[in-house]
This record gives C-alpha cells, sequence and structure tokens, in this order.
C-alpha cells in the first residue's frame, strides 16, 4: 500500500534522472579500417588495419593497386561492402616521401563516397608531387553528432 | 508527503531547464573533414572538386606528351558561374592552379596581377629610385601557351520532404597557338537533403 503511495515520487524520481542525463553530446565514432604504410605496387593484405571492428564486417578492402603514370603515384582502391544496406563512407589517401615524412600534412581532404548495399566501388587518387614514395589510406563512415537522451 | 511532492517537482523543473540550455562552445574542427552543414556549396565540394580535376588532368595522355621534356605555361582565364548560388569560383581556380603548380609539371603567369606587376616595372624605370643597371627592364615576361577555363552549372530541385542539387564542373585545356581544346573532362557531385524522423 506504501508503495503506490509513493508511486508518483517514484515516477518524479526516475524523471529527474532522465532529464539530467538528457542532451548530452557524445562525440561521433571516427574510427574505421585503412591499411599501414604501402611503397608501390606492394602487397597490401598484411598490413590492413582494422579499428572498428563494426565497419570492418559490414566493408572491406578488396584491391589496392598502385603504378607511377606521367611521374606520379596513382593508387586505385576498391571498397566492397558486405552490408546489404548502403554505407555514406569517407576515404582519405595520405602521402609521404621517401624517408617516411609526410607530404602536404593536412590538406588530403576527406572525400565523401556512398557505397550501395553489396557494391564494390573503386576510387583512385593521384600523388600531389613526384617525390612521393608511399602512401597511406584510411576509411571511415561519415561522422554524425550524436546526442544521448 | 505534499511538500516533498511540490519541492521534488520543482527541483525537477529546474533541472530540465539547466540540462537543455544552447550552450555554444568554439573549437577548431578538421579543414579536411566532410562538410554538411546544408546542400549549399561548400569546402567539400571544393575540394573534390579541385582534386579530381587536377588528378585528371595530370593523368592525362595528352599532358603527359605536353610536359615530357617543358613545363607548358598556362593562364586560368576564370570559371563562369552558372549555378543559381553566389560561389567564389576563384577559389576553385586558385585550388586548382596551386595543385597544378605544386605537382611541377606545369608553369602560370597570373593575369588577375597584371595591373600591380605593370605598377611596379613602371615604379623601378620611371622614378628614379631604382638603379637603372638594376630595374626589371619592360618586354621580358614570357607569354603563355595553354588557356584553362570552365563552367559550374548547377541543377536544383525540391519538394516538401527532399532537396537535390547536382553540381557539374567542366574543365578545359585550350592551346592558345591552334585554338584545339587538348583536354577536358567534367566532375559531378549530388547532394541530397532529407527531412529526417526521430529515431533513437
Amino acid at each position: 500500500m506504501s508503495f503506490i503511495k509513493n508511486l508518483p515520487l517514484l515516477l518524479l524520481l526516475l524523471l529527474s534522472v532522465f532529464f539530467i542525463s538528457a542532451c548530452k553530446n557524445v562525440p561521433p565514432v571516427t574510427s574505421g579500417i585503412g591499411s599501414e604504410k604501402l611503397a608501390l605496387e606492394q602487397k597490401y593484405s598484411k598490413h590492413l588495419q582494422v579499428h572498428n571492428k563494426e565497419l570492418a564486417s559490414q566493408l572491406h578492402i578488396s584491391e589496392i593497386k598502385s603504378r607511377k603514370q606521367n611521374d606520379l603515384l596513382q593508387v586505385n582502391l576498391s571498397l566492397t561492402s558486405t552490408y546489404k544496406k548502403s554505407l555514406q563512407l569517407q576515404y582519405q589517401f595520405q602521402w609521404f616521401d621517401k624517408d617516411g615524412f609526410v607530404i602536404e600534412a593536412g590538406k588530403s581532404p576527406w572525400q565523401s563516397l556512398e557505397l550501395h548495399g553489396m557494391q564494390t566501388q573503386t576510387v583512385s587518387s593521384l600523388a600531389p608531387t613526384p617525390n612521393v614514395a608511399t602512401f597511406s589510406l584510411y576509411v571511415r563512415k561519415v561522422p554524425e553528432k550524436y546526442f544521448k537522451y | 508527503m505534499n511538500k516533498l511532492l511540490v519541492t521534488a517537482t520543482i527541483s525537477l523543473a529546474l533541472i530540465a531547464l539547466g540540462g537543455c540550455t544552447n550552450k555554444s562552445v568554439v573549437r577548431y574542427g578538421d579543414a579536411t573533414a566532410v562538410e554538411t552543414t546544408d546542400i549549399n556549396f561548400g569546402s567539400t565540394d571544393l575540394q573534390t572538386i579541385a582534386g579530381q580535376m587536377t588528378d585528371s588532368l595530370l593523368l592525362s595522355p595528352v599532358v603527359g606528351t605536353l610536359t615530357a621534356n617543358t613545363r607548358p605555361i598556362l593562364f586560368v582565364e576564370s570559371i563562369k558561374n552558372k549555378t543559381s548560388e553566389h560561389i567564389d569560383t576563384e577559389s576553385i581556380t586558385d585550388s586548382i592552379s596551386t595543385k597544378l603548380l605544386r605537382s611541377g609539371k606545369f608553369r602560370f603567369v597570373d593575369m588577375a596581377r597584371v595591373a600591380a606587376v605593370q605598377e611596379q616595372l613602371e615604379f623601378q624605370q620611371n622614378s628614379g629610385m631604382v638603379d637603372a643597371s638594376k630595374a626589371v627592364a619592360f618586354g621580358q615576361q614570357v607569354g603563355a601557351q595553354y588557356m584553362l577555363y570552365g563552367n559550374l552549372a548547377s541543377i536544383v530541385k525540391s519538394n516538401k520532404d527532399k532537396s537535390d542539387v547536382y553540381y557539374k564542373f567542366t574543365l578545359r585545356l585550350m592551346d592558345l597557338k591552334s585554338g584545339l581544346v587538348e583536354w577536358a573532362d567534367e566532375t559531378e557531385i549530388r547532394k541530397t537533403k532529407e527531412k529526417m524522423f526521430i529515431s533513437w
């Protein structure tokens, strides 16, 4: 009987807990999958990195190819979706010279890519300068701002 | 009991009000991040266009032949903005010309600064303040061999739930001597905005 009497109070308590946790801004998930530094025509399969297992179960890097074209290093990246729904992705290439120094740090933009269910898509990128020796790449989901209620 | 209830209600209301106030926070973001603030032309579009066009130009076999033994001299005419938005197209051409210049394949003359150069040369030649033997003489500059020009067009469609914008950017390289278009490419960008229903 006393429980029913106290019910409004309990409800209030629950509500206040709910409100305290409201409107909390949670940083988005920005980890993904990528590769270590790869040289021209290097085999990539042993140099892949998985930082986000959820994304790795939906997507895998099926091919990385590189060649020299007009003195510049060109890279082809094939992404295969193993997920039935569309994925909103973004990818980034980074370029390094023969000593492993980054070229044009912070200037390589994230490019967005929509991958449909089970689709394989190939994207290409070109090194900005002729002295690029190695490259790395990274793929992640488009981060959205999350609000916790 | 009643007193307790009133106190609890008031404190709850205060918490609810305080917890959800709009606080604006300033922080530095990633300049290379994908930006989706609204559907209008943004930094990601600019970076995509500049990147794809430069890659395409540098990869084309024609450019491979042109740049085999020499670094051709280019000038950027302009990018005509045919969209319904106000877009700073000079910013796109700046990005493209900087990337091309940094690739080491091309050289550029800057037509936007001709007046300033002329003023400086006139100062050196005619002001009497510069050593005549060291002053830069008129008539020694090199002219451009190729012209880079293009268009940016858009198609915008929307209904009450969805808006869609399609950008098409065309860039061409013309040989000034023969008038032939040696290279051309276009790139497309599609952006959509949909009303999202609240999801948990």
